[in-house]
């Protein structure tokens, strides 16, 4: 029998589920009607299949706003009988991370990633002329495979996407759906995972979404050109549309550092996780092609390293996709999603976009434009092309080093052939010291390029003049030098492989602002690639300087010596502080003076002094709050609290906390005890004696007599080792014919007494005994410094900036050259 | 041949050399014994918490040291130390990854993965009961 279920509202999935097959289906509308557009060129029926198409990607896009419209009604009204709202909020949650709740799933995730496109599909429409129809063509399919991610049909057993609109009771089974008004019982949802309940968390996934959207347009291009085998028009919308992608991808992946920063407790703001690694690499591909796309441009050379690169970090994109949401990462990373059983649809999408682009470069590869004679060694694009090579072979670092969880499916893949099968006998795992391991290769990358990006600059189309640039580069080197000499000392920077890299980096900044200055004479319009540089140096010296010099203060000089075996490991960076007692670390008296509760967080208030040497006087003082949640799911979740200085940050969280209800269920149990009259034993604070029995006592705080009751009193003294004395009564009485115990408290000593029994035979009695241990507070605690580290906040900052000055300049050209077409 | 051509060879031997050295720094998932039998060397090792009353932290002595004893793949059972702080609802996990050597039998982590049961994964229903009264 169906079941009437009360309370339900059933609409909005509706309309959210009809929205879904929409948006698929006016998305193939539009990619098969975009296709013949394309086919037929500019004629008459090419024009209507492309308005046909337009129409197909309205729709499309109505869709989707619909998908999304419906999801955050859900969410909005905490509308439980939805799975999808269930599983990622909760009453409580504030509605500020309504937002976060939205893209915590894979699907919500999908669609913001979904909309972007979209958006970005309008100005295509509105800007890209003749290319509209191939270009949209690529993005309508795409769009078309990420509508399937939310389909959640059946194709045979196997199911296709995962639909956000699932009711509760349609991805469960439990007796309480078998109850019509079931969702009275439902009151909460599962709620956010506390670690994204961050302000960070609401801004950087669209920022990197829309990053991740904005590859897709470069790469679009690409196939557009070699569809439709013109090498020349192409060349002005994609510059400013892969300026445009590497610089929102590059601040989306910052964005992310931030808020491990900020709010992770891992003690940085890069830690090379796979997730991290999953999105850097595109970023370095795309960084390559975005210089091989102007060696091109000005020199018709690097054609195919273009194309090549181009289209590498969409597919990356894709690939990365794929790591961190088939779940294939699980025992490298903690911070993936979790996998929804989509794996083989994720690889099909990925395997679809690189099968095409490995058929267009294939079938044009012998046509495609390439010049004879050789560049000379005093060209900027020989130089630009080896850096862009340098960035693709760091990439290719990372991407392998990322990819041994899937390097060990298809190494146990093979092991079923019975020749193969000692081959790699076990799994690998990821290198035991990550930092290490990428930063040992990838620090001289980040060397030759930051060079690079000082000198080529300096440097002409076709040949320059070497002492020309040498020229201009004698002041920025000398600059670099005394300044790295300098700062060696006075930071105490030690390495070859360090100094060369703030060298470097100084070299960079100091090369290109002289650039900027002395030939193009401050014009900034058209120093965007200057600027951008300049940040770029700027963040490899936050992040050298930041992870190199960072200091853990909160160094444990108690406990036991372990030996001195142990040493190199055990760095002891946990501090305990107890209430109210300072601790010296560092340059700082620090003193834990208590904790206060706000909603679900725990706010420990850390007081940092710093005592001036001469005088004694405080000469600085601050409270951090670094917070806990002790949540029921996770444990406890800490969030630091940062004191930011122009030079440094001091960087403070909590690793443990005592935990006080565990404490307040142990310290209430009576330990019986057998006393005889005159007796005296010890408690914790003082002794007791027992002075004797008193028939029928009188009233007390805790005793009323009734008639009839058999009451006895104990006369207990206590004497402190002060010489304070206490007097405690318990009463034990028979009322009708059943024991009631009454217990007798001294706070001050916090002791209760009960008597358990009389043994008048012996004349003694058993004595129960509670005694509450002093409530022990403490916070055991980690604090790192990190000098310089806003040097990387600022160069993130001046990059993007250099990027959307480049922006600028490139659209003005494209409008320009489109005049003197016409 | 060209000059990008011998700077993309030379660049591209380079590296893969690079790669190929650095292979080194992989690590292997591997069990209590194995790790014994290379003292001292660093390995993943995949299991189990075992005998959880047997964990000991006391912070109020050495907020830096934690141990307890882990039941590999194999279900060998090893005593594991680690000089951190113990992390929070450590009990509960149901799978534990070590990164960490064999020193004097016992195993010495520098890292800790858990894994947690129902980490806002379809968990179990959470339902308050309420007796309706009056029907």
């Amino acid at each position: 029998m169906e079941i009437q279920y009360i309370g339900e509202q059933l609409i909005p999935g509706q309309i959210g589920r009809l929205s879904v097959v929409t948006a698929f289906v006016a998305a193939l509308t539009a990619t098969i009607a975009y296709f013949i557009a394309t086919q037929r060129g500019i004629s008459p029926s090419g024009n209507s299949w492309k308005r046909t198409a337009r129409i197909a990607f309205f729709v499309h896009a109505a869709a989707v706003l619909g998908i999304i419209l419906s999801l955050f009604y859900i969410l909005l009204n905490h509308r439980f009988e939805y799975q999808y709202a269930w599983q990622h909020s909760s009453m409580e949650l504030p509605m500020k991370y309504i937002l976060s709740c939205f893209w915590e799933g894979q699907e919500g995730s999908f669609l913001l990633w979904s909309f972007w496109h979209v958006v970005l599909g309008f100005v295509l429409m509105a800007r890209a002329k003749e290319w509209e129809a191939p270009v949209m063509t690529v993005l309508a399919v795409t769009q078309a495979f990420l509508g399937t991610m939310l389909l959640g049909l059946y194709l045979g057993d196997y199911r296709v996407g995962s639909n956000p609109f699932l009711l509760l009771r349609e991805t469960m089974d439990a007796p309480i759906f078998a109850r019509a008004n079931y969702l009275d019982f439902i009151t909460d949802g599962n709620g956010l995972n506390p670690l994204l309940q961050n302000y960070w968390m609401t801004i950087h996934p669209p920022t990197l979404f829309l990053g991740f959207a904005a590859t897709l347009v470069p790469f679009a291009f690409v196939i557009a050109a070699l569809w439709k085998n013109d090498y020349k028009g192409w060349i002005s919308q994609t510059l400013s549309w892969s300026l445009f992608a590497t610089m929102v991808l590059g601040v989306g992946i910052l964005m992310g550092g931030a808020w491990a920063y900020e709010s992770l407790t891992f003690g940085g703001f890069w830690a090379w996780d796979p997730v991290e690694n999953a999105s850097l690499v595109p970023w370095l591909t795309l960084a390559g092609g975005l210089h091989a796309l102007l060696i091109y441009k000005h020199t018709g050379r690097a054609l195919k390293l273009t194309f090549i690169l181009l289209s590498l970090t969409f597919l990356l994109i894709l690939y990365s996709t794929f790591l961190t949401r088939s779940g294939i990462l699980g025992d490298t990373s903690v911070h993936s999603f979790t996998d929804l059983g989509m794996s083989g649809q994720l690889i099909f999408f990925m395997m679809f976009f690189v099968v095409l682009a490995a058929l267009f470069l294939v079938m044009r590869w012998r046509i495609i434009p390439s010049v004879k004679e050789e560049e000379k060694l005093s060209s900027r694009e020989f130089w630009l092309f080896i850096g862009a090579l340098i960035l693709t072979i760091s990439a290719f670092q990372i991407s392998f080093s990322t990819s041994i969880p899937v390097l060990n499916k298809f190494l146990s893949a093979f092991r079923v052939i019975p020749l193969f099968e000692n081959l790699f006998e076990k799994d690998l795992a990821p290198p035991v010291n990550p930092e290490q391991h990428y930063n040992s290769i990838q620090i001289w990358v980040a060397i030759i390029i930051v060079c690079l990006t000082g000198t080529v600059q300096y440097m002409r189309y076709k040949s320059s003049e070497m002492k020309k640039v040498l020229k201009g580069l004698i002041v920025p080197l000398v600059a670099a030098v005394i300044i790295s000499l300098l700062a060696i000392f006075s930071l105490e920077i030690y390495g070859i492989q360090y100094i060369l890299l703030l060298f470097a980096s100084l070299f960079a900044v100091f090369a290109n602002v002289g650039y900027l200055i002395t030939v193009l004479k401050g014009r900034i319009n058209v120093g965007g690639a200057s600027v951008a540089h300049v940040g770029f140096a700027l963040i490899m010296l936050g992040s050298l300087i930041s992870n190199l010099n960072q200091k853990v203060i909160s160094i444990n000089n108690q406990g036991i010596d372990f030996g001195a075996s142990f040493d190199e490991k055990n760095k002891r960076e946990n501090i305990l502080l107890r209430k109210d007692d300072p601790v010296q670390m560092h340059d700082y008296l620090v003193t834990y003076i208590g904790d206060s509760v706000s909603g679900p967080n725990n706010y420990y208030k850390v007081l940092y002094q710093r005592i001036d040497k001469k005088t004694g006087g405080i000469s600085e003082e601050f409270i951090l709050y670094p917070n806990a949640q002790i949540n029921p799911k996770m444990g406890l979740i800490a969030n630091p609290d940062t004191r930011h200085y122009l030079r440094k940050d001091i960087f403070t969280h909590v690793t443990s906390v005592p935990d006080k209800k565990a404490q307040e269920e142990s310290a209430g149990v009576f330990e019986p005890d057998t006393v005889a009259m005159k007796d005296t034993f010890f408690i914790a604070k003082a002794f007791v004696v027992l002075e004797g029995l008193e028939p029928n006592p009188p009233a007390s705080s805790q005793y009323q007599p009734v008639d009839g009751d058999i009451a006895v009193a104990a006369r207990l003294k206590l004497q402190t080792l002060n010489g304070e004395t206490y007097l405690a009564k318990p009463v034990f009485v028979i009322r009708d014919r059943s024991v009631l115990a009454f217990e007798a408290e001294v706070k001050e000593l916090n002791v209760t007494f009960r008597i358990e029994r009389i043994l008048p035979e012996s004349d003694k009695l058993i004595l129960g005994v509670k005694q509450q241990e002093a409530e022990s507070d403490f916070i055991i605690m980690k604090a790192i410094i990190f000098p310089y580290i806003n040097l990387l906040w600022l160069g993130c900052l001046v990059m993007a900036f250099g990027i959307l000055i480049s922006i600028v300049r490139r659209v003005r050209e494209g409008k320009r050259s489109r005049k003197v077409l016409s | 041949m060209k000059k990008t051509h011998i700077a993309t060879l030379l660049i591209i031997v380079i590296s893969m050399g690079v790669i190929i050295a650095k292979i080194g720094d992989y690590s292997s998932f591997e069990t209590f014994s194995m790790a014994q039998n290379a003292e001292g060397k660093e390995f993943h090792i995949v299991g189990e918490l075992a005998k959880p009353e047997e964990m000991l932290y006391e912070p109020e002595n050495d907020p830096n040291f934690f141990s307890f004893y882990m039941k590999d793949k194999a279900g060998e059972e090893r005593k594991v130390v680690f000089k951190g702080a113990k992390p929070m609802d450590f009990e509960r996990s149901e799978q534990i990854v070590l990164t960490g050597k064999m020193e004097e039998g016992d195993f010495h982590a520098s890292k800790i993965l858990m894994k947690c049961p129902s980490k806002y994964i379809n968990d179990k229903l959470e339902v308050t009961e309420v007796t309706a009264s009056g029907i």
